[in-house]
């Protein structure tokens, strides 16, 4: 089994209408043993700017906490919100800075930019980016998240259909991935403010 | 050698040993080797076969090309109101689940189950191969074979292809002359009795339950009940077992298939009742 | 190898640990304790070998000690001395690992009694139940079924108990004797011991 699948991960980030989405499911394990069902992998970099870590579950944390502070460094230094462009780019570097001993983490991001517009890249686990209009999944399944998003997503989704679609989408490749699942959540960024929700799924 | 396996592939286990004294062109594998089978032409086919065709259970198979199914909770105990065989559904292919519905208990006949855990193909076939020589022995016998005679006849097949890399964790339940039984039957020729038994890789969650609520005087009620839960928590806990809880119940008439659970509606009614009991 | 296990309950958190030690097919010693106090209000209860076992408790603890020294007394939350713990392990982890799994209990006037679950790589989870070492694929569905909200102390050492009872009957290791520690508003405290660690 690789590292990175080791603890088990599942993550979508979608595109909408003036929206973006990303969803996650809950679970922590080590290998098969499934040792809590309330973890968090995503995390908000600022107020319209999520990151999702899927992957190691001690490099999750570790790439959070330095990310949370070149973050805080940066809206000290230049007294505004980095955008999800800039907070793209930051993160490909930090992964790359350690080419040779990686965090064994694939992120996505998504978030709304100065003008309201989506953006989403992903990159794996030595910084190469790849940015999206649609979707970017990373996680245990990307197989079946992308088999899901690919039939579900249409363009110009609402905040509620954007939920619908990511909801059903990690839900259905969840089911089908023994390493990751166990509940959801799904964070729906508009232009307003911020939609949590949790998702209850099946919990085997 | 294709030729020896002729038109009945069933007849294999029992009879494999006198097949090999009586033929003498069988190819030239002495003392115990697989004759009916094509054996793959190497210096030490055994270790060949296991080190290619293994479905080790866990995770011992990452560098072999052909992979197998494997991951699962069952268990099964006995009562003083019979046999309680419970399992689970899921079938992994690594990390992937390849099916949620799998059929882990194998009515052998009405009065013998028979639990899968390790390889699909190697348990469905040979506890299949066991039904016919059971049926054969009350032809041949006029009565039924005894649960500790069955077991016997699994035990020496899996015995006589050990370390040919095998696998398979089977619990045989059933009622004869003696009332209810219940023995293990794993890959390496292990032959158990007992009164609880769990198999697969989410048996040590199901014994953490088994072992603190079992009692020989439960009700069939309790009974069921233990079963499901120990298997819910299985479930729970491990990532490889889940689905559906197939639950049967040995009784001195033959086995009851007793309920199909989904085992997620299990986890909410739970919570739920946990709910109203703090309530309360 | 080592079995260690810890329960929350309300005002506090009860952690077991055995206390064999051994190498290879010997077991050296059966009075050993593997729970560290880490501070007046927070113990560790830690799996791994002896050397990483030891080296990790007194390093954590002693860095704990030398905080409250150097800013008059202030005390560390158990959330902030899991984190540092956290970030000793995933420092270490890519210059020689510690071979440690820790479960980290504290009780702090504001959140009460709190559990947190590190592998020895950093991952870290609060939780309300569990274990490290082999024990954790025997007991986990203990605590699944049998822990509810609001427990007392002595749901909690009756549960814990259970635990051990099931070691005892399904591991293949030989772990005859078990410490239990306990910190609520009075501090760490000793339930009891099969062996006392004082005795050698």
């Amino acid at each position: 089994m690789s590292i990175l699948e080791y603890n088990g991960a599942a993550i979508i980030a979608m595109a909408g209408d003036g929206c973006v989405g990303i969803a996650a499911d809950r679970r922590l394990g080590a290998q098969l043993h499934t040792i809590a069902t309330d973890f968090t992998k995503c995390f908000r970099m600022a107020p319209k700017l999520y990151v999702g870590l899927g992957g190691l579950a001690t490099d999750v944390q570790t790439l959070h906490q330095l990310l949370e502070f070149r973050m805080n460094l940066y809206t000290l230094k230049e007294e505004r919100e980095m955008t999800p462009q800039v907070f793209s780019h930051l993160l490909s570097h930090l992964l790359y800075e350690k080419r040779f001993g990686p965090y064994f983490v694939e992120p996505v991001v998504c978030g709304l930019d100065e003008k309201g517009e989506p953006f989403l890249s992903g990159m794996d686990l030595i910084g190469a980016p790849v940015t999206a209009k649609d979707f970017v999944v990373t996680g245990t399944c990307t197989g079946n998240l992308f088999g899901m998003c690919e039939s579900l997503y249409k363009p110009k989704m609402n905040p509620d259909e954007l939920f619908e679609c990511l909801a059903q989408s990690l839900l259905s490749s969840v089911d089908r991935d023994s390493v990751s699942g166990w509940g959801g959540i799904v964070h729906i960024i508009t232009k307003d403010n911020v939609i949590t929700r949790e998702l209850k799924g099946r919990m085997d | 050698m294709a030729a020896l396996i002729g038109n009945d592939i069933l007849d294999i286990g029992s009879r494999k040993a006198r097949r090999q004294r009586e033929d003498p062109m069988a190819p030239g594998f002495a003392f115990g080797a697989p004759g009916q089978f094509d054996i793959p032409n190497v210096a030490d086919p055994a270790a060949y076969c296991r080190s290619n065709f293994a479905s080790v259970c866990g995770t011992g198979d990452e560098d072999q090309s052909v992979k197998f199914m494997k991951g699962t909770t069952t268990l099964a105990f006995k009562f003083n109101g019979g046999v309680i065989v419970s399992v689970d559904s899921r079938s992994t292919m690594g990390a992937y689940i390849s099916s949620g519905t799998v059929k882990k208990v194998i009515e052998i006949n009405p009065f013998l189950l028979g639990t899968m855990a390790g390889g699909a193909a190697d348990c469905s076939f040979w506890e299949r191969n066991l039904g016919m020589e059971c049926r054969l022995y009350e032809l041949r016998n006029g009565r039924r074979i005894s649960v500790a005679g069955a077991s016997k006849l699994l035990a020496n097949v899996m015995s006589s292809y050990r370390g040919y890399g095998l696998s398979m964790g089977t619990m045989i339940a059933g009622w004869d002359e003696k009332g209810p039984q219940l023995y293990y039957v794993d890959d390496d020729g292990t032959r158990l009795k007992g009164k609880i038994f769990s198999v697969g890789s989410g048996s040590t969650y199901a014994y953490g339950v088994l072992d603190n609520y079992y009692r020989e005087d439960l009700t069939i009620e309790e009974a069921v009940d233990l079963g499901k839960r120990a298997i819910y928590h299985a479930a729970h806990r491990d990532a490889a077992s889940g689905g559906i809880n197939n639950l049967y119940h040995m009784t001195k008439d033959g086995f009851v298939k007793v309920h199909s659970i989904d085992v997620n509606d299990m986890h909410y009614q739970f919570a739920e009742e946990r709910a109203r009991a703090m309530q309360s | 190898m080592d079995t260690v296990v810890g329960v929350c309950y309300e005002g506090g958190v009860v952690i077991a640990a055995d206390q064999s030690n051994g190498r290879s097919i010997l077991t050296y010693q059966t009075n050993l304790d593997k729970i560290a106090k880490l501070s007046s209000h927070s113990m560790m209860g830690v799996s791994g070998p002896n050397c990483d076992l030891v080296n990790f408790t007194q390093y954590v603890a002693k860095n704990i000690n030398l905080y409250e020294l150097s800013n008059d007394g202030t005390k560390l939350s158990t959330k902030a001395q899991a984190n540092f713990a956290r970030g000793e392990l995933a420092t270490a982890l890519r210059k020689g690992p510690f071979q440690v799994n820790v479960l980290l209990a504290g009780y702090d006037d504001k959140t009460k009694g709190s559990l947190y679950h590190l592998d020895y790589m950093g991952a870290m989870q609060k939780v309300k139940y569990g274990a490290q070492g082999y024990a954790q694929y025997f007991v986990s569905s203990i605590f699944d079924k049998d822990c509810t909200e609001n427990m007392t102390e002595e749901d909690a050492v009756k549960i814990v108990e259970k635990c051990i009872k099931e070691i005892h009957t399904r591991f293949l290791m030989s772990q005859p004797n078990f410490i239990i520690k306990k910190v609520d508003k009075d501090g760490v405290k000793v339930l009891s011991f099969d062996a006392d660690p004082a005795d050698t």
